[in-house]
């Protein structure tokens, strides 16, 4: 079984981490039920549908129509990088509906893999706000197809303590490379975002990304970064429970860790770095031998309701792609989790990742895994 | 199912000077032991060349490929392996993994060295119950483990709240968790069990009459050890080593898990490889380089050990 099948199950767990770390017994008790926890998520039958997607994806509160029309959860499988989930698919993996997101859906359509969306067959497909759809490289599927289905998105930023860390001036991405608390700053271990992040700190335009230069920079800025780094992780639970101990001050976070710690009142902020934040979109794709075609129909459109937008929105603090997800919260506590109903005035505040070139993909990941390495 | 065939082909074959083909096999099953032999493994062979030898082969073959683009060009060249002795990363990653595989395993060695020997020499009703309780950590999964040390050794983990609460430190311990420090850890505790099971057969067959002759010759307890124990025990002591260090030089999953950036070893590269750097004949071409580097160092320590036994004994 894959080691992420199982962060993500120890995720499931989720209220009791904090009280999991305070003792022994506590520990024994969540280390016998993970098994079990893991097992209900695993063991749906053969014929549900199979979704692959990031970890903190596979629970059941976003599954609730799915659940009510087929009786049963969806079959899960977890990574924690979308490349991994390609090399992983393009070796040979055959699931229903996998989950990247814009950066990297030009190479998921390039790889043959997937198949065009039927729209028609959402129910929730008139509710999805269209600005969202409109990714370059979408519309090719013809016949008002469309390769992916937006469903969430958000933010690449910072969350930080703020007791622990001692602001100095505005929120900026300087934070993760302040030395003042070397060893004690996380970061996501995926190139997906520390790479871009990297960037926006060394000051590259997006634009420029695919250049020598550019490379040179964001190279030595996360060479710089890396000996502050305490670890490197895909899994955001080690990131949230470092950041609810206090062993981390901030972390390279999306949108989630911080609604979810502040949920349990650990006194969190998910910084507005005045440089920008990193932000982007990520939806669903059908994989082309989808052995449950009719099922991964339903598991998008359970991901495209309402009930699961009002969780992702409030719950986790993604953005969604289903207008009408919004109508249940004022403009307060939108504003407040960072979010809008008009998704381009987030997005478009930030930096919005775009699609890059298999080349530049590789050359990005195998630069970034040997700075990580420590070369 | 040899064997019975076997009775029947002799009682046949004395009656009838016609033999049928089952039969001529069966006979020739009785003469050939090496034929007997081949059949018994042949299960096992079977397995091993469809899960072991042809995957290797293809191993070799990928390695000796090269990456181009997303897909890979299948002209068979040396270049990876080449690549792999030239930057500095591939030869510092196998280092580190040699030198903390190898702290793990002298470390589990040591540790279960006594437990072995207690249960082989001090235990004598229920010898079984005791190895079964010893194995006991070990029925749970391998991951699990590893999460229990994280656990353990958190920021706010068992031994940085125990020794708080005591008064022992101001603040955690940092150097607990994410480093090579928690990788040796981890490892010497997850691979426990190899090392018990190997050890405890080596002590368990010595002689004891060999060890009240040493004594009354006039050797004390300690010389004893090191002249009787120990040798006769090195074939045991070299089984738990092997068993050890070869599968924990090539681990990814506890660097991943507790090791953090300065612990990462050659088997996360060669996952990343194979992962998000997408390369695969690099992958291929540093498992094969750290297998040959296992073979080389395993010779090694088998000559030394060879040799200092001589001396000994």
């Amino acid at each position: 079984m894959d080691i992420l099948d199982q962060l993500g199950s120890v995720r499931e767990g989720k209220l009791s981490r904090r009280r999991f770390t305070k003792g022994l017994l506590a520990a024994g008790v969540a280390v016998t039920t993970t098994p079990l926890a893991s097992k209900r998520a695993m063991a749906a039958p053969e014929d549900q549908a199979t979704y692959f997607t990031w970890g903190g994806y596979d629970i059941p509160e976003l599954f609730q129509p799915y659940e009510a029309k087929n009786g049963e959860m969806p079959n899960f499988a977890v990574f924690g990088a979308s490349e991994e989930a390609l090399t992983k698919m393009r070796g040979g993996f055959v699931v229903d509906v996998s989950h990247p997101c814009n950066a990297g859906m030009n190479r998921w359509i390039q790889s043959g893999l997937f198949q065009p969306i039927d729209t028609s067959r959402l129910s929730n497909w008139s509710d999805v706000i269209p600005s969202l759809v409109d990714l370059p490289g979408n519309e090719t599927a013809g016949d008002g197809k469309v390769w992916l289905s937006p469903f969430d998105w958000g933010q690449t930023s910072i969350t930080y303590r703020t007791d622990l860390f001692e602001l100095e001036g505005e929120e900026s991405w300087d934070m993760l490379w302040d030395a003042r608390y070397g060893g004690r700053l996380g970061s996501l271990a995926s190139g997906g975002d520390a790479w871009w992040c990297g960037a926006i700190k060394a000051g590259v335009d997006f634009d420029n990304l695919d250049t020598d230069e550019a490379f040179e920079k964001i190279s030595a800025v996360m060479r710089e970064q890396r000996p502050l780094i305490r670890t490197y992780t895909d899994d955001t639970t080690t990131l949230e429970q470092a950041l609810a101990s206090g062993e981390m001050v901030a972390a390279m976070t999306w949108n989630s860790s911080a609604t979810l710690l502040k949920a349990e009142e650990v006194p969190v902020e998910f910084a507005k770095p005045k440089e920008g934040a990193l932000t982007w979109v990520c939806g669903l794709m059908i994989h082309k031998d989808a052995p449950n075609l009719d099922r991964a129909y339903d598991v998008i459109d359970s991901l495209l309701s309402t009930e699961t937008g009002q969780f992702m929105i409030n719950d986790y603090g993604y953005g969604h792609s289903n207008i009408k997800s919004f109508d249940a919260f004022d403009e307060a506590t939108l504003t407040g989790l960072g979010l809008s109903k008009n998704p381009a005035d987030v997005l478009e505040a930030g930096h919005f990742q775009r699609p890059m070139t298999q080349e530049w993909e590789t050359r990005m990941n195998e630069t970034f895994e040997t700075i990580k390495a420590g070369f | 199912m040899a064997e019975t065939s076997l009775s029947q082909s002799q009682a046949q074959a004395g009656q009838a000077p016609e033999r049928s083909l089952r039969d001529r096999i069966a006979g020739k099953l009785y003469r050939s032991e090496a034929l007997r032999g081949y059949l018994l493994m042949s299960p096992t062979m079977i397995i091993l060349t469809i899960g072991i030898i042809i995957p290797f082969f293809i191993l070799v073959m990928i390695s000796m490929w090269t990456r181009d683009g997303f897909g890979f060009d299948t002209t068979l060249t040396l270049a990876n392996y080449f690549e792999a002795a030239e930057k500095p990363i591939y030869g510092a990653l196998m280092q580190r993994s040699f030198w903390i595989s190898g702290l793990a395993t002298f470390f589990t060695v040591l540790l279960c060295y006594p437990m072995a020997y207690y249960v082989a020499f001090h235990v004598h009703k229920n010898k079984m119950m005791w190895i079964i309780l010893m194995t006991l950590p070990f029925w749970t999964s391998y991951l699990l483990r590893v999460f229990a040390w994280k656990v353990i050794l958190g920021f706010e983990g068992v031994i940085n709240s125990g020794f708080m609460s005591l008064g022992w430190i101001e603040a955690p311990m940092e150097f607990l968790l994410y480093s090579q420090t928690a990788v040796v850890i981890t490892l010497a505790h997850a691979w426990a069990a190899f090392a018990i099971l190997p050890l405890y057969v080596s002590l368990e067959k010595i002689d004891k009459s060999l060890l009240e002759a040493a004594t009354d010759l006039g050797d004390g307890p300690v010389a004893r050890f090191f002249r009787i124990t120990l040798p006769l025990s090195m074939p045991g002591v070299i089984a738990a080593s092997f068993l050890i260090f070869i599968p924990t030089t090539g681990d990814y999953i506890t660097p991943a898990l507790v090791g953090g950036p300065d612990a990462m070893m050659i088997g996360n590269l060669v996952q990343l490889q194979f992962g998000p750097m997408n390369n695969w004949p690099m992958g291929g071409a540093l498992s094969i380089a750290l297998m040959l580097w296992i073979c080389a160092i395993a010779l090694v320590f088998l000559f030394l050990t060879r040799k200092a036994q001589e001396k000994l004994t």
